[in-house]
Order: structure tokens, then C-alpha cells, then sequence
């Protein structure tokens, strides 16, 4: 070690360049593909979020009143609804009690005697005027991507058997002391264990089922009367939604639970298969344990610049990570912002969690849009 | 006492087991010989029955300097001094090693991994006096993996809760350019090559800030795009002679290693040059591609701060999407980019510098890498109906069963069986 002559003074290259620009660090959770999950452009003037309180509060007070109105008009959309949704699978009405977890996230009860194909399908028959936008709201709201879900089936089960007599199921115990089980729908993946503990993840909706009028969560009857105007819905739809929400690629703007659910029923179809091999499974304390979101606020971030302010919260290490890691404390969360603008967010147990967390970074980010 | 021993001296069988200062000792009581005699205290003999304890549940570890550590403080200094680095470094690095030791998660770590914390605790102490010291540099000279490196970097930080300035760019490019080869005459190196260091020094560090202010360095590892940034610097400073030689053998020349992304950062680097060019009058003329640019550096770098604001504008993905739609709407509207954008040219139609191209990292203005169509609403409740013939599909049947295990079968005794000769 005393051979200083030999050595060259410092930057004598990278050990392993390529390794050093690419992400390959197991710790940080892995990167969602761009050109999944974008989000709708940020409204000019109003904010989706307060439009959906709106929603609610009117809903709420004029429950009684509008009843018998809308009850007339349900009729006939969802007349026109189940004509064109004969594929469609029927959807148990006591099924969804969605459940207020957050302010910010609303999802609201179906009307009594209504198909509640959508949670709240009937309350706006004429467009809502937009409610005065909260000030720092961003109007963007992320997308789920991942949800890691785990169940306990509540009895021994034997690997060996499992692998041999399920045709989707790999087991390396040389590897992994799991059986690594894959489902098509929805398209999961579960690791499960000897002890009858079941890991489940990938859970995220995919498949073009239903129709394409079927994308818009709200102002339903605007869009019936639009459709039977002969006009093509998306004309209808642009115009219309341009001036009150966001562009069509609006599709979440109704945040209930279906991500959860799909984790749900994906963890029961698992166990199902279990049950069916010969095994006493259970669905005992299913749990989400992590969720993963993301979403663009569409311009560039001076990553430099947020980690001298935000030094106790970001590490920004370029030379081995492309993106500013920013832990958040309240929610507990863990941020991935890159500099194109794109943010990750992973951590979060429920996904009121997430629309918190992001709410919380965008007027920072804000912050850093302009260059000096 | 009984037990069958007896004094060495005078072979009386009367021990008796006597404390004497806390040392117990065995003693003839007719001579008073000292037949045995146990250690003064320990552990041992604290514990009842004589039980033993495990080191690692003792506190002999908080007390002592065990030998790994002892070993790893040795490396700190050995580290700090092949770095020539001031002695007031060393002593901090040799603290941060102590503290990280104090953690249990640390002092039962692999040798390996506690070979890198060496490398880390320097690093950090580097990092806060902003010395440049890049992760890079450590893992070559520690022989380590810049994972592993960084899995224990990112632990040590979070769990010493500690304050890591970033690195310092300027420092790093004036270091950097300081170990390049190229500043006195040697026999391998031509003399039309060989470069005044402050010179050089001075154009490439105005070249990294020409990088950093249009989105070329933030996300990115710095040391390829100094090294692209030195060897337009080199090449601009006579580019007559210098416009042939290639990155790869401007580095080797130098001595330095090439970094892969380096060529990338040139390309990058040249268009935003060839973009500046396009707004000065007597460029525009000459038709610069990316070779010729290189010769008008140094007029470029000269008036960079009004070329930067003239050649490009703010602005996002979405406005840009908007100003298409709006051109394609609108019939012939050519210029409608002009009203967007702070374009303030007074010149005539035909010597009108390009428009301004958006400011943006390059990861924002290459296209999308896959238009993922937006996948509809679907509404599940978790409690459906799940069908027997869904849950059949994915169970093998009898016969496939025992296809499967005949195939196993068959495949074990294939591999079992001795090679044929």
C-alpha cells in the first residue's frame, strides 16, 4: 500500500462504466416502462379531485330529491347500458362497498336500485360547473402499477406435490424454497410457501374488455346523448372535456378500489388452485402490503438543485442512479423522481397513500421547473 | 477436603479452597502451599455452574477493538494515504469507520462488505471537504463491485444518518484534466498534440457548464461527459491538426480510460453546439455539420449565454404537442412556432435563424419508446365467482402427471448413468 507512484491520482476511470450508468441496484424498486400509465395533461382551470368532492357533497345532500328524476333516467341509460354490455359479466350489486379511506379519494356509494356499473353513474346529468380550484392542486393523478398483496392458507402444504401436479407452478428449492405460481387473469404471479403463507403481485388491469365508451368514469348521461347524436363519442367527449377535464386519456379519474380487488380475487384464485390439489386451504388476514404508482407532471427537473434544498429527504447519487430517491415522511412513502419529470411511488399500503404523496411533491417540483 | 488431591509439597490431602483478593485458590492448610490457582475474574467464574458464554453475547465487543476492526482502521489509513489525501481526512474516516462498527448489522457483516465500508467511509469524508473522489476511482483501487459498493454506500448513509454533499463537478473536472497526459512532451505523444493545461482546463470547464445548462449532465454519470467535454476542448484549441484524431485515441494518448457513454455525450454535445451555430449570422452561412463546428468553439463558447437563450426556449412536451395540433388545424400556418417561444429575431424572412428548439433532457425529446394504448375501466370486486373450469386449466391431468414423471425419471438416469467411452 505504500506504492503511491504506481496508482493514479484519482478518476482513473470507472471500474465498470457500463455498470455504473445502468440502474442494476436491487435496492431501488424497479422501473415502470415509460408509455405505461400516462396521465391526463394538468387541467388549466380546474381540478378534478374538488370536482369529485363536488360530486359528493351534492350527492350526499340531494340524495332524496333527485332519486325519483334520475331513477326515470337510469332507466333509460342503463336500458341502452345493458343492450350494448350483453358480454359484459354481471356485476353483483352488494359487491362494491367502497369505502372512504381518504378525503382526497372519493368513491362514492351507488344509488339504491341502480346497475352501479360505475360508482357514481347518475348523479351529474348536466355538467357540473367546476368548483373553484384548490390552490396547489395538480389536477394529475398517479396510476397504480404494482400492488404485492400476502395471504396465509392456513395449512402446511407440500411443495413437491404442488409443482408436479400444477401445470403453472416452477419449484428450484436449490434456488428458492417457494413454488412461483403464474395465473393469466388477471395476470399475477404468487410465491408460495411450505409453511401455507402465499406472496401475490401484478396485480393491474389490462385486458380491452367492454367497450370504449366504457372508459368514462363520469357525466354519463352527457355522453349517452352525445352518442346518440350520432357523433362519434370521441369528438363529443374531446370538446366537451376539454374545457372541464382533462383529455381523454383521463381514465382513473374515479378512484376505486379495482386494483385492490383484482389483488383480491387473484389471491383467491391461488388458493382455490391449492384447494383443488387436495390441500385444506384457507383465505386468512389477506393483506396489501405494497403499492406502486407513477405518473409525469411533463417537465424537466433540476434534480441538483431539489436535493440542496431538500437535503434531509432526497439522495441524488448520479453515478449510481439516474433519479433523485426522495423519502418522504408524511405518508411515509418513497419517491423516484427523474429528471424527464417522471415520478415513482412505492410504499404505500393504501393508495389514498399515493394521491397524498404525490399531492405533496408537485408544488416542490413546481418549484424547479424553471431553470435560472 | 475431599476429592482425592493432594498438597505436591508435603502430600497432605488437607486442600481447602480459600478466596484470597477474589483469586480462589486451593491450599495445603499443613504448609500453606498454593496448589491451584483460578484467574482473577472473568466471565467464567461470574456465571453460575461455570457456564460459558458466547464472546458475542458478552461485552467484550463493546470494550474491545476486535481484530476485523482493527484490520479495517488499518485499510482507512493505508486508503487515505495511497489518495494523498490531507491527514485531517484520515482522521475523520477512521471516526466514521468506528461509528459504522458500532452497529450490529456492520460488525457481523461479511469480510467483503466491510472492505467496501472502508472504501465508503472515505469516500463520505471526501465528499463533505468536496474533494472529487468518484465511486468509481474507489471500487478500481478496493478491486470492488460498484454494486456492492453502493448497496453498502446507500446503508451506511441512512444508518449513520449522515449529510453527503453531491459531488463537486468543477473540482472533479479540473482533477480529472489534471491526470490527462497530454501537457508535456513525451515520446509517445506527437508534438502537435500536446496541449497548455490551463488552456485547456478553462475551455473544458466552460464546456461541462455549456452541458449542465442544457440538461446534459443532470441524471448522467459526470466523468464521460468531462471526458467528451475535454476532447472538444483539445480538438477546438488547433483543430487543424487535431480534427482526425478519434475520442478513442484522444484517450489513449491521454492515458485515461475511455468511459462507453462518452461518445453518446459528444453527439449530444455537438448538436446542442450546431444549434448555437444557427444563430450566429456569420455561422449560418458556413453549413455546419458536426466536424466543422468543432473549428468555431471558441466563438460558440464566447457569447454562450445570449446563443443558449436565443437558440432555445423553455417550454414542455405538452405545449409542443399543442403548438402541432394548432399548425395542423390552422392552413398554412408555417410560422405559427414563432408565436410560442421567445424567438426575437428582427431579421428578414430568408436570413431568419432557426426557430427555437426546445430546451429539454434528451430523454424527454426522444420519442416514446411504445404507445401502450390506455386500457379500460373494468370493475371487479374481488368476491366473484371463480369458475372450476378457470382453476381445471391450470391442473395437470392424471396422464400428464405421469408423462412428467416419467420424463424426470428418464432425464435423472440420463445424467446419472457414466459417459460412454
Amino acid at each position: 500500500m505504500d506504492q503511491n507512484n504506481s496508482l493514479p491520482p484519482y478518476a482513473q476511470g470507472l471500474a465498470s462504466p457500463q455498470g455504473a450508468m445502468t440502474p442494476g441496484i436491487p435496492i431501488f424498486s424497479p422501473m415502470m416502462p415509460y408509455g405505461t400509465g400516462l396521465t391526463p395533461q394538468p387541467i388549466q382551470n380546474t381540478n378534478s379531485l374538488s370536482i369529485l368532492e363536488e360530486q359528493q357533497r351534492q350527492q350526499q345532500q340531494q340524495q332524496q330529491q333527485q332519486q325519483q328524476q334520475q331513477a326515470a333516467a337510469v332507466t333509460t341509460v342503463t336500458a341502452a347500458v345493458q343492450q350494448s354490455t350483453s358480454q359484459q359479466a354481471p356485476q353483483g350489486a352488494s359487491g362494491q362497498t367502497p369505502q372512504l379511506f381518504h378525503s382526497q379519494t372519493l368513491t362514492t356509494a351507488p344509488l339504491p336500485g341502480t346497475t352501479p356499473l360505475y360508482p357514481s353513474p347518475m348523479t351529474p346529468m348536466t355538467p357540473i360547473t367546476p368548483a373553484t380550484p384548490a390552490s396547489e392542486s395538480s389536477g394529475i393523478v398517479p396510476q397504480l402499477q404494482n400492488i404485492v398483496s400476502t395471504v396465509n392458507l392456513g395449512c402446511k402444504l407440500d411443495l413437491k406435490t404442488i409443482a408436479l401436479r400444477a401445470r403453472n407452478a416452477e419449484y428450484n428449492p436449490k434456488r428458492f424454497a417457494a413454488v412461483i405460481m403464474r395465473i393469466r387473469e388477471p395476470r399475477t404471479t404468487a410465491l408460495i410457501f411450505s409453511s401455507g403463507k402465499m406472496v401475490c403481485t401484478g396485480a393491474k388491469r389490462r385486458r380491452d374488455v367492454g367497450l370504449p365508451w366504457l372508459h368514462v368514469p363520469l357525466h354519463f348521461g352527457v355522453f349517452t346523448s352525445l352518442f346518440y347524436l350520432g357523433r362519434g363519442w370521441e369528438h363529443g367527449v374531446s370538446q366537451w372535456m376539454l374545457h372541464v377535464l382533462p383529455s381523454p386519456q383521463a381514465r382513473r379519474l374515479v378512484p376505486h378500489k379495482e386494483h385492490e380487488e383484482q389483488s383480491r380475487l387473484a389471491a383467491r384464485k391461488y388458493a382455490r388452485v391449492v384447494q383443488k390439489l387436495g390441500f385444506p386451504a384457507k383465505f386468512l388476514d389477506f393483506k396489501i402490503q405494497n403499492m406502486v404508482g407513477s405518473c409525469d407532471v411533463k417537465f424537466p427537473i433540476r434534480l441538483e438543485g431539489l436535493v440542496l434544498t431538500h437535503q434531509q429527504f432526497s439522495s441524488y447519487e448520479p453515478e449510481l442512479f439516474p433519479g433523485l430517491i426522495y423519502r418522504m415522511i408524511k405518508p411515509r412513502i418513497v419517491l423516484l423522481i427523474f429528471v424527464s419529470g417522471k415520478v415513482v411511488l412505492t410504499g404505500a399500503k393504501v393508495r389514498a397513500e399515493i394521491y397524498e404523496a404525490f399531492e405533496n411533491i408537485y408544488p416542490i417540483l413546481k418549484g424547479f421547473r424553471k431553470t435560472t | 477436603m475431599p476429592g482425592g488431591g493432594r498438597c505436591p509439597d508435603c502430600g497432605s490431602t488437607e486442600l481447602v479452597e480459600d478466596a484470597h483478593y477474589t483469586q480462589s485458590q486451593l491450599v495445603c492448610s499443613d504448609c500453606g502451599c498454593v496448589v491451584t490457582e483460578g484467574v482473577l475474574t472473568t466471565t467464567f467464574s461470574d456465571e453460575g455452574n461455570l457456564r460459558e458464554v458466547a464472546y458475542s453475547r458478552s461485552t467484550g465487543e463493546n470494550e474491545q477493538v476486535s481484530r476485523s476492526q482493527q484490520r479495517g482502521l488499518r485499510r482507512v489509513r493505508d486508503l487515505c494515504r495511497v489518495l494523498q489525501l490531507p491527514s485531517t481526512f484520515e482522521d475523520t474516516a477512521v471516526a466514521y469507520y468506528q461509528k459504522a462498527y458500532q452497529h450490529p448489522g456492520i460488525r457481523a457483516a461479511r469480510l467483503q462488505k466491510k472492505e467496501v465500508l472502508v472504501g465508503c467511509c472515505v469516500l463520505i469524508t471526501c465528499r463533505q471537504h468536496n474533494w472529487p473522489l468518484t465511486m468509481g476511482t474507489i471500487c478500481t483501487l478496493l478491486y470492488a463491485d460498484l454494486d456492492m459498493f453502493s448497496g453498502t454506500y446507500m446503508q451506511i448513509v441512512k444508518l449513520l444518518g449522515l449529510d453527503v454533499p453531491s459531488l463537486c463537478l468543477a473540482d472533479l473536472v479540473k482533477t480529472y484534466c489534471s491526470s490527462f497526459k497530454l501537457f508535456q512532451a513525451s515520446p509517445s505523444l506527437p508534438a502537435k498534440y500536446m496541449e497548455d493545461k490551463e488552456k485547456m482546463l478553462s475551455r473544458t470547464l466552460q464546456l461541462v457548464e455549456l452541458a449542465d445548462e442544457t440538461w446534459l449532465v443532470t441524471g448522467r454519470h459526470p466523468l464521460p461527459i468531462i471526458t467528451a467535454a475535454a476532447f472538444l476542448a483539445w480538438q477546438s484549441l488547433q483543430p487543424s491538426a487535431r480534427l482526425t484524431c478519434s475520442l478513442a485515441r484522444f484517450c489513449k494518448l491521454a492515458n485515461v480510460d475511455l468511459p462507453y457513454p462518452a461518445s453518446s455525450r459528444l453527439q449530444e454535445l455537438l448538436v446542442v453546439l450546431l444549434r448555437m451555430a444557427e444563430q450566429l449570422a456569420w455561422l449560418q452561412v458556413l453549413k455546419l455539420d458536426k466536424r466543422s463546428v468543432v473549428k468555431h468553439i471558441s466563438d460558440l463558447l464566447q457569447h454562450r449565454h445570449t446563443l443558449i437563450r436565443k437558440a432555445f426556449r423553455e417550454g414542455t412536451l405538452e405545449v409542443e404537442a399543442l403548438e402541432k395540433e394548432l399548425q395542423g388545424q390552422g392552413p398554412g400556418q408555417g410560422q405559427g412556432k414563432e408565436e410560442v417561444g421567445n424567438s426575437a429575431s428582427e431579421l428578414p424572412e430568408g436570413k431568419r435563424p432557426a426557430s427555437p428548439a426546445l430546451l429539454l433532457p434528451p430523454c424527454m425529446l426522444k420519442p416514446p419508446k411504445r404507445v401502450c394504448p390506455a386500457p379500460p375501466a373494468s370493475t371487479v370486486t374481488g368476491d366473484e365467482n371463480i369458475s372450476d373450469s378457470e382453476i381445471e386449466q391450470y391442473l395437470r391431468t392424471p396422464q400428464e402427471v405421469r408423462d412428467f414423471l416419467r420424463a424426470q425419471a428418464a432425464g435423472q438416469a440420463a445424467t446419472s448413468s457414466p459417459n460412454p467411452p
